[in-house]
């Protein structure tokens, strides 16, 4: 398969990176950082705009015609990709880390854009609120608490391990290997992210929950002349056809007096609407109603799903890591508490009276 | 000139992104982290750098999702995320620790402890 | 054997008869009644073992000597009430023993795929007569081992091996298959080698040690060979299988053995292994050496029964030594080569001055009159030297051993002399004349001469064997003259003795904690020689009472001449030579044994001289100038003796003992042999350095291995301890270059861990691409 860049290009671009954020590294004495942050961006900023120019090609790697081939490049990723980097790139090269955690949020931040740009709303949101909102507010937390109070001179001086990096060009030649590969490896015969063909996916699960179609037809009053479905049954007519639902006319009248409510009418198809005055609609005839747009199932609903009903074992397992690292905390935080012999024997024979007792 | 280029990105509403933006974006961000892990000495930045790491597994994972039309990659992110908090904590705590034993956070001070 | 099996084998004896009884009784005798023969090699097990606890418990007294005397004795007379009742009760017929079950293993179900070693006894007349002399003469050796090495620290190693010799060589003898029998074969080699080297102090014993275990390993590897072959030509390793299909002439697959190349190829090996434990050419060598060895263990081991196990091994083969129209190259070279050593032998034995030397140059002599036997097809012949030699030989090495305890390991006879009238000695001289006369094969009043009579004449008339007649009686004549010299210089003359360097031939360690050997502390001419005690003279008395008890043996049962002949009648060592006399006595008889006994049918060996280029002299046998040799030879081998004892007493007599001896010595250390030797040139010289056989060896074999040796263990240094220690050596200089990179600094490990996987994405990269 074809690499969607060509690699000599993009290893020419991850080097120019590469030599900038050697650059960029916090040094003792003197620190081009940035000239060298600058060049690192560029670099970066190069491949992304090769990978721009070279993300739709006319066909597809198996000769089909790629649908997508006139779509023009989405601003917003560049902008929010270049973001990350470049707040990436602050992380590692800035030598006050209360600094680098704050360019760590920005880095967040930025992530968070990229996920809702491809609809990854629920986890955009709760990347901020637990990464940006808890995660990093303790790193600051423990920068603060493991920083030795400067003394009335000292402030704007640097510890020693902060103010120059270890051996920058071997972790940045190791670092960037890895990128590379991983870069080149990753090129090849990738094509769109199918955003809208995701939500057509995201349709069919709608008849799994019912109960949102359901409400959204009670609020704007569906119901009034039309039979009420069990959730059960409304999820088969759901499953048949996620878009729309078949309901049954139970009072003329009513079912006349709704239509006159644009919020209701919308549903309807015009056919329906145009056979009501002439008198064509009765009592139990079928109407095929649309299901709104906001009882269509959405990302939150899709993530949802997936992880309760998909993938409970990753939720248990979370949860277990969750408990053991709090576990850990508790026992790495406790302090030992030394106790003398008489405790000590206070201490057993209150057990052993206990055990007397229970026994 | 905003309303152009919305209008210019297409039907999908996504413009012209691929997999493989993500997954470059992903690659960077991780190879960033691997340098600041490599280079940095302050334990605490070092730790930042695995999140870093952790985040652009992130990206690659919404990225890998997205393409797959399903939301597994979505679950997974949540798991990561977990991971990270728990690791978080315990790491910090066990920074908070060695902070108090050597007064440092230097991690080539604990080089003694190879044996 | 440890203990626990010993009795747990004990315990399981019952289910062991039951077992033995159910299965098909493959050979005539079902010897499950006699199960308590298995105490035969069993006691003295048992006595080595307890010999054992009291050497580790240092035990200073007698204890171990009563314990191994009372054990071989039971173990004798379990082998007299054995031998008794199979005589009255199973003549005839060979009984198997099945014990218990030793080894099996199968891989198919036919023939020769399965693999049987019982621990079993096959008691035929040849193992019995082995087991009768072996348990008589080591009771009584024991007994006289019990004062000989009084006072030795090694008290119970010696009694422990001793009593594991025995066991050892009951293995061999009674063993009813190929394993056992090689189990006893490499025990007894093992108990010669500790024994030898007893006085493990003495480099001298050392190096005869080793090399009697070494030249006996040349002779085994044939012996494993053979026994390998006849296992792939038999399909079983059981004598009674094995002598069936012999008796039927088919190998295990149904090809007639006739045609099989292997007929006549294991014999040669088995007679590989024979001459190397018998001591003969060329492999006799260590045996002299061997005399290194106490005294005790030279007379049991070296002279009455270890080295006669290659004749037991070729008599126990005999009929395929001799199987019929296949070519018999073994039965050939057993007889020159036994003619050659008997020869060889006597010619050094003459020239010797070490008295026990020169007993252990006869026992080769006489193992080689044994072979010349075997080979001139006289089995009963050479089973009967066996007999005789057993008895008179271990008399011979126990009076000179008595001689050497007196004299404080004082062996040369130039500085011995009249022993006889010295006070406290006359019992050894007596019963040492009596050996002598035995040895020198004195007419009609010894068992030596009947026995040696026997060979000569058989000699003479089995075709193509005139020359090895011939030889033997020359042979015979020189066997007197040396025999006569021991004892004309030794124990008639003038009173002489000079002591010895050492107590007994062994270390000095210990001179200082007995009265005796104080006695002799100063050396010279306070020496004052110490008679021997009860238990020796008992025993030298008992054995020259035996040396004649074996003269009326050869004229019972004089058609399967003499009682050894009879009993050898009912073994596979069998043999009736078409040429002897009594073939028409006695045909009809063996065309019944044969069915019987699984001996071979005489009728098929007629038709096929052992000596092929005779071919037109088979029917009758040969003639001793014109005369039945074994009429003539009664009296020809009497006066070929007489010849020599007169000629030793001529050239070593004493002056004027009757007016006959007219020797004339009147010192220990000349005499009138050194005037006619120093006319003879160079030879004498030659003799007495044993025609340099040594050296020869030395030369020619030890000293080119001895050079490939240190090529071999440059090579093993150098290049395989090289590559060796190069697996050793190359990890730790990696681990040297690489120790830096464990810094324990976090960020390198790292580092490391990044390009690996980096690295590693990479090869998957360009290898799946």
């Amino acid at each position: 398969m074809d690499a969607i860049v060509s690699p000599i290009l993009l290893y020419l671009c991850l080097a120019i990176a590469g030599i900038g954020s050697v650059l960029a590294l916090p040094r003792q004495k003197i620190s081009p950082q940035l000239i060298g942050g600058a060049i690192a961006v560029l670099g970066f900023g190069l491949a992304l705009v090769l990978i721009g120019l070279r993300s739709v090609p006319e066909t597809l790697s198996d000769g089909a015609a790629n649908p997508f081939a006139g779509d023009r490049p989405n601003p917003f990723f560049y902008v929010f990709a270049l973001i990350a980097i470049g707040s990436a790139l602050r992380v590692i090269s800035h030598p006050r880390p209360v600094y680098s955690a704050l360019y760590f949020i920005l880095t967040i931040l930025s992530s968070a854009s990229m996920y809702l740009l491809v609809g990854a709303e629920f986890l955009a949101f709760a990347l901020i609120i637990i990464y940006a909102g808890a995660i990093l507010i303790t790193y600051l937390f423990v920068i603060m608490l493991a920083t030795q109070a400067p003394s009335e001179d000292e402030i704007g001086e640097l510890s020693e391990y902060d103010a120059s990096a270890r051996e920058p060009l071997v972790a940045v030649l190791a670092g960037f290997l890895l990128l590379a590969v991983i870069a080149g490896q990753f090129s090849i015969g990738v094509t769109q992210v199918y955003r809208r063909e995701l939500g057509r996916a995201d349709a069919s699960l709608i008849a799994e929950i019912p109960a949102k179609v359901d409400r959204a037809f009670e609020r704007r009053g569906v119901y009034a002349g039309l039979g009420r479905m069990e959730l059960g049954e409304l999820a088969d007519g759901l499953r048949v056809n996620p878009d729309r639902v078949s309901l049954v006319v139970s009072n003329e009248a009513a079912f006349a007096q709704s239509l006159t409510d644009e919020r209701v009418s919308e549903l309807m198809p015009a056919a329906v609407i145009d056979a009501v005055p002439r008198g064509g609609i009765v009592a139990g005839s079928i109407v095929s109603v649309q299901v709104p747009n906001d009882a269509r199932a959405d990302n939150l609903d899709g993530v949802g799903w997936w992880l309760i009903a998909r993938h409970p074992m990753a939720l248990e397992i979370a949860g277990v890591v969750l408990l053991m690292a709090m576990l850990g905390a508790v026992v790495l935080a406790r302090r030992q508490v030394d106790l003398g012999e008489e405790e000590k024997i206070r201490a057993l024979r209150t057990l052993a009276d206990e055990v007397e007792r229970s026994s | 000139m905003t309303a152009t280029l919305l209008a210019s990105m297409g039907e999908t509403g996504i413009g012209a992104l691929t997999l493989y933006h993500y997954l470059f974006v992903s690659a960077a961000l991780f190879g960033i982290g691997v340098v600041g892990f490599l280079s940095r000495r302050n334990l605490i930045i070092m730790f930042l750098c695995t999140e870093m790491m952790f985040q652009a597994a992130g990206l690659a994972l919404i990225g890998f999702g997205k393409y797959h039309l399903n939301h597994t990659g979505e679950v997974f992110v949540i798991f990561v995320l977990t991971i990270a908090a728990a690791e978080a904590a315990l790491a910090l705590a066990l920074v908070v620790l060695l902070f108090r034993r050597k007064e440092s956070l230097d991690a080539s001070d604990w080089a003694s402890l190879r044996g | 054997m440890s203990g626990a099996t010993v009795i747990e084998s004990i315990a399981s004896i019952p289910s062991l008869l039951a077992a033995a009884d159910a299965g098909p009784a493959t050979v005539a005798g079902d010897g499950s009644s006699f199960w308590w023969t298995m105490f035969i090699p069993l006691l003295p097990l048992v006595a080595a073992a307890l010999c054992l606890v009291q050497m580790w418990v240092g035990e200073k007294s007698k204890l171990p000597a009563w314990t191994t005397v009372a054990t071989l004795a039971g173990a004798f007379v379990i082998t007299l009430i054995g031998f008794i009742n199979w005589q009255s009760g199973f003549a005839s017929v060979t009984q198997v023993i099945e014990i218990y079950e030793w080894i099996r293993l199968s891989w198919g179900e036919g023939a020769g795929q399965s693999f049987v070693a019982n621990f079993g006894f096959y008691m035929d007349g040849l193992s019995w007569l082995w087991m009768l002399f072996v348990t008589a003469l080591a009771t009584m050796i024991a007994l006289y081992a019990s004062e000989y090495m009084q006072g030795d620290p090694g008290y119970p190693r010696f009694f422990a091996a001793f009593c594991l010799f025995v066991f050892s060589m009951s293995c061999l003898v009674m063993g009813d298959n190929l394993v056992l029998l090689y189990l006893g074969w490499e025990g007894v080699g093992l108990c010669s080698y500790m024994l030898i080297g007893y006085f493990f102090r003495k480099p001298e014993a050392v190096a005869a040690a080793k090399k009697a275990f070494i030249v006996n390993r040349i002779g085994d590897l044939g012996l494993a060979l053979g026994l390998y072959l006849a296992f792939t030509v038999f399909g079983s390793i059981e004598y009674s299988e094995i002598f069936r299909l012999i008796d039927e002439g088919i190998a295990a697959d149904g090809t007639a053995l006739s045609e099989m190349w292997q007929t006549w190829a294991i014999p040669l090996l088995l007679m590989v292994g024979a001459f190397g434990k018998s001591a003969q050419l060329p492999l006799y060598v260590w045996l002299p050496d061997a005399m290194e060895g106490p005294t005790p263990v030279s007379a049991l081991i070296h002279a009455a029964t270890m080295v006669t196990a290659g004749v037991y091994l070729v008599a126990r083969f005999f009929p395929l030594f001799v199987f019929p129209d296949v070519p018999h190259y073994a039965l050939w070279t057993v007889a020159w080569v036994g003619t050659l050593t008997a020869f060889f032998a006597a010619t050094i034995g003459m020239a010797q001055y070490d008295i026990k030397r020169i007993m252990a140059y006869s026992t080769v002599s006489q193992l080689g009159y044994m072979f010349a036997g075997l080979g001139v097809l006289t089995s009963a012949g050479a089973v009967f030297h066996v007999f005789t030699h057993a008895f008179f030989k271990a008399l011979l090495f126990l009076a000179c051993g008595a001689v050497m305890h007196g004299f404080a390991g004082q062996l040369d006879l130039r500085r011995l002399s009249g022993l006889w009238s010295m006070k406290g000695w006359r019992i050894v001289s007596v019963t040492m004349l009596v050996g002598c006369l035995n040895l020198a094969g004195f007419p009609l009043i010894t068992s030596g001469y009947f026995s040696k009579d026997m060979i000569l004449a058989e000699a003479f008339v089995t075709p193509g064997g005139q020359i090895i007649g011939w030889i033997l009686l020359l042979t015979a004549g020189m066997t007197a003259y040396y025999t006569f010299r021991v004892f004309f210089r030794v124990f008639v003359g003038p009173e002489h003795a000079e002591p010895g360097d050492d107590d007994h031939g062994s270390h000095d360690d210990h001179a200082d904690d007995h009265a005796h050997d104080e006695a002799h502390a100063d050396h010279g001419h306070g020496f004052h020689p110490h008679a021997p005690g009860w238990a020796i003279n008992t025993v030298l008395v008992v054995l020259a009472i035996c040396t004649f008890l074996a003269i009326p043996t050869y004229f019972i049962q004089k058609d399967d001449k003499g009682w050894v002949g009879s009993l050898v009648h009912e073994s596979t060592a069998y043999y009736h030579s078409p040429y002897g006399h009594h073939k028409s006595d006695t045909g009809d008889k063996d065309a019944e044994a044969v069915s019987l006994a699984p001996a071979q049918p005489t009728t098929v060996l007629i038709a096929d001289p052992p000596h092929g280029a005779h071919a037109s002299e088979h029917a009758h046998g040969g003639t001793f100038l014109g005369y039945d040799p074994h009429k003539a030879m009664y009296y020809v081998s009497a006066v070929v003796g007489f010849i020599g004892i007169l000629l030793a007493a001529w050239f070593h007599g004493p002056r004027g003992i009757a007016g006959l001896f007219i020797g004339g010595r009147t010192e220990a250390a000349t005499c009138r042999m050194d005037g006619v030797a120093s006319k003879l040139g160079p030879l004498p010289k030659w003799a007495e350095n044993k025609w340099y056989v040594d050296e020869f060896y030395d030369l020619v074999f030890v000293k080119p291995l001895y050079v490939l040796g240190h090529i071999f263990h440059m090579i093993d240094k150098l290049i395989v301890d090289g590559i060796v220690n190069l697996f050793g050596s190359l990890p730790r200089a990696t681990a040297g270059g690489i120790r830096p990179s464990q810094s324990g600094v976090l960020q390198s490990y790292a580092t490391g861990m990044a390009v690996g996987v980096g690295v590693l994405l990479l090869l998957v990269w360009v290898v799946t691409s």
